[in-house]
């Protein structure tokens, strides 16, 4: 069984249809880049396999270890594995980092039917975490997001990432805002993550990040549809020819 | 005219009979004039000051004296309001002192309430419910730091009616000699039964440089009213940081008016003012806030938050005067509202009358409601809605709530947030 099945998936945003029949699928372990020009609907994409409201999805099917997504809230897919790593993380004033990520621990864990993590084991998982991405100690007690840099948004993601464990992680836009000190920390964060049991979808615009986060998969969208596939030399044809050859046709 | 005064109400002769009289002195003509004023009637809904609390429903109930009813018995505190560690206990019940609930210190006095310990911060003249308080004083407690000290205070006032809906109307003064630093914490509950009526009148006197600090908590789950009129006076460099916390429960229907008049009566004074309300059912909760500045170089913030949900009603009506002696003042206020649901109503009145001028003033207000992008943020994290909601409404308060200083205190207050969340449950 796959990791993720999408199979001729149709959304709309009020009238207007944004995907217009995409079919992609992720095995356990793959890396997959979807690459397109601005208003493609890649971020449709990604907010349709997280479950966001305000999408309505007219036919296809989205299975996640042959669950159907579709049929879930966005909170039940998290649960169920599902990690979407934003373009722009939100700021939430007045809630510290620390206190949603035991939060967010303790929903996975709940969900498992585990009990809460422990206090003193939460502060030590968090504390190596952090460690390892570069995060300064008094990030995870500011208010999540709130002031933080672009960068900081961006290590903050792959920090929740990495302690959510999810099965099929996208990255939406994840290159955007980051100098490339940044993209270096956090492609290296995303690449300790790859794994035999895990999956990745990585939106971007750009070829850039492909070349620190290398997918076994690219796939260029354009229009609403996925137009053509290939390895990882695709992206490097297209950082060269742009996509002018795929929306003229 | 007629509209802006409710002349029906429960506190005319009948009531002054069951109340009895002071015995002369100064307080005597005090309470004749105040009784006075009461007879023409209480705030109703064209009054300025009151058109968004008027006491309408409070007039229609037939309350009698609480000295008058020999049917209430409290002889112990109820266990859920916890002991704070090292802090001095005092404990009224319906408005009368306790000394047999209450602790001693050495280092400030406590003392039943006498007239003549009235500081006089409060014009009478302007505020009916000080002169129905003034007009009915039932006792209340004096609490003086005379020399430089630092002692933490709890004060909890019970309500409690029997048979009959009572009434009492305690006076509280607070006052902190130059030096000490004086915090009290107040707990303002009520035991169920037939409503009741809390009128009560907090005189703060601090002096130069001493500090005070309240830490006010009103749980009101039935349908009782409290009103709860501060009158406090810095003087220079003196501290007076107030915070109040206003919950109204998820089947209540009580009123709630935290009233505070303060004065900045010298240089360098600093007052900080913080709530937070949170309110369910048909409750009704009201800040009310006259800040005067009369010295120069004093600075005045507030900060109130309000979470609304049910069919609550939450009111906020801040006045900042800067006289023209007042240059250099710097003044703030601010007040925010959430509602979790459309059902809920805010009035919002802030006033800012300058006539100094260098000073720097800002006031603001904001209603909203819970932002989508911010539940997704936490859905796309595997937080249930309910959860995500609550974690969302304590960020919300939060910044009023790290306004105060002692932690303590601040541990305490946000555990009654969460409490109240916690009670809303799934429904959030």
């Amino acid at each position: 069984m796959s990791l993720l099945e999408i199979k001729n998936l149709h959304a709309k945003v009020g009238d207007k249809e944004i995907l217009k029949g995409i079919s992609l699928t992720i095995n356990a372990g793959e890396v997959h880049a979807i690459m397109g020009p601005n208003g493609t609907g890649k971020s449709t994409l990604s907010n349709v396999i997280a479950g966001r409201d305000g999408y309505d999805v007219t036919s296809g099917e989205v299975l996640l270890d042959g669950q159907n997504l579709l049929e879930m809230a966005a909170d039940a897919r998290a649960r169920a594995g599902v990690f979407l790593a934003f373009q722009y993380p939100v700021e939430i004033p007045g809630v510290s980092t620390s206190a949603f990520l035991k939060t967010a621990i303790n929903a996975k864990r709940r969900g498992e039917g585990k009990p809460d993590i422990d206090a003193v084991d939460f502060l030590k998982l968090v504390k190596a975490k952090t460690k390892a991405l570069g995060i300064a100690d008094d990030m995870i007690r500011r208010p999540l997001n709130v002031g933080f840099s672009g960068g900081e948004k961006k290590r903050a993601e792959v920090l929740q990432m990495t302690l959510l464990e999810p099965r099929l992680a996208v990255l939406d836009e994840t290159d955007s805002g980051l100098d490339i000190d940044a993209l270096k920390v956090v492609s290296e964060g995303v690449n300790s993550l790859r794994g035999p049991d895990r999956g990745f979808l990585v939106i971007t615009h750009y070829q850039r990040l492909l070349n620190y986060i290398v997918p076994d998969y690219v796939h260029v969208m354009t229009g609403g549809r996925i137009v053509a596939s290939g390895g990882k030399e695709l992206a490097e044809q297209l950082e060269a020819e742009g996509y002018a050859k795929y929306q003229a046709a | 005219m007629a509209a802006s005064l409710i002349s029906a109400h429960p506190f005319g002769e009948a009531y002054a009979a069951k109340a009895g009289t002071a015995s002369g002195g100064r307080w005597a003509e005090l309470q004749r004039a105040a009784r006075a004023e009461i007879a023409r009637g209480l705030p109703g809904p064209q009054h300025e000051e009151w058109r968004f609390t008027p006491l309408t429903a409070l007039a229609r109930v037939g309350f009698i004296p609480a000295a008058a009813a020999d049917d209430v018995d409290v002889t112990t505190v109820p266990s859920d309001v916890p002991r704070i560690e090292g802090a001095t206990r005092v404990v009224l019940v319906n408005g009368v002192y306790r000394a047999d609930l209450s602790d001693t210190a050495t280092d400030i006095e406590i003392a039943s309430f006498a007239p003549n310990d009235a500081t006089g911060q409060i014009a009478l003249a302007e505020l009916p419910l000080v002169a129905l308080n003034t007009a009915y004083v039932t006792g209340g407690v004096t609490i003086a730091a005379k020399r430089p000290t630092t002692r933490t205070v709890h004060l909890i006032s019970i309500g409690a009616s029997g048979s009959q809906p009572l009434a009492f109307h305690p006076r509280i003064v607070v006052t902190a000699a130059a030096g000490a630093s004086l915090t009290v914490v107040e707990t303002h509950i009520g035991l169920p039964g037939q409503p009741f009526f809390a009128n009560t009148v907090i005189e703060v006197d601090v002096a130069e440089d001493a500090t005070v600090r309240r830490y006010v908590a009103v749980i009101e789950d039935g349908d009782a009213f409290h009103i709860a009129t501060s009158g406090v006076a810095v003087a220079a460099r003196g501290t007076y940081e107030s915070f109040h916390l206003g919950l109204g429960g998820h089947r209540a229907s009580g009123t709630v008016r935290q009233e505070i008049h303060a004065r900045l009566n010298g240089e360098a004074a600093r007052v900080q003012l913080g709530g937070v309300y949170a309110l369910g059912g048909e409750s009704h909760h009201d800040f009310t806030t006259v800040i005067t500045h009369h010295a120069p170089g004093a600075s005045s913030q507030q900060l109130f938050k309000g979470v609304l949900d049910g069919k609550s009603h939450g009111v906020y009506q801040g006045r900042v005067q800067v006289l023209q002696t007042a240059q250099k003042t710097d003044a703030r206020q601010l007040h925010k509202a959430l509602f979790l649901t459309a059902g809920p109503e805010v009035d919002v009145k802030p006033e800012l009358e300058i006539a100094a001028d260098d000073v720097q003033c800002a006031h603001g207000a904001t209603t909203g409601s819970i932002d989508p992008d911010h539940l997704f943020f936490l859905a796309a994290r595997g937080i249930d809605e309910p959860t995500a909601r609550g974690l969302l409404v304590e960020g919300f308060v939060a910044d009023a709530l790290s306004q105060v200083s002692d932690e303590t205190a601040r541990d305490a207050l946000q555990q009654q947030v969460t409490a109240w969340l916690r009670k809303r449950g799934g429904a959030l």
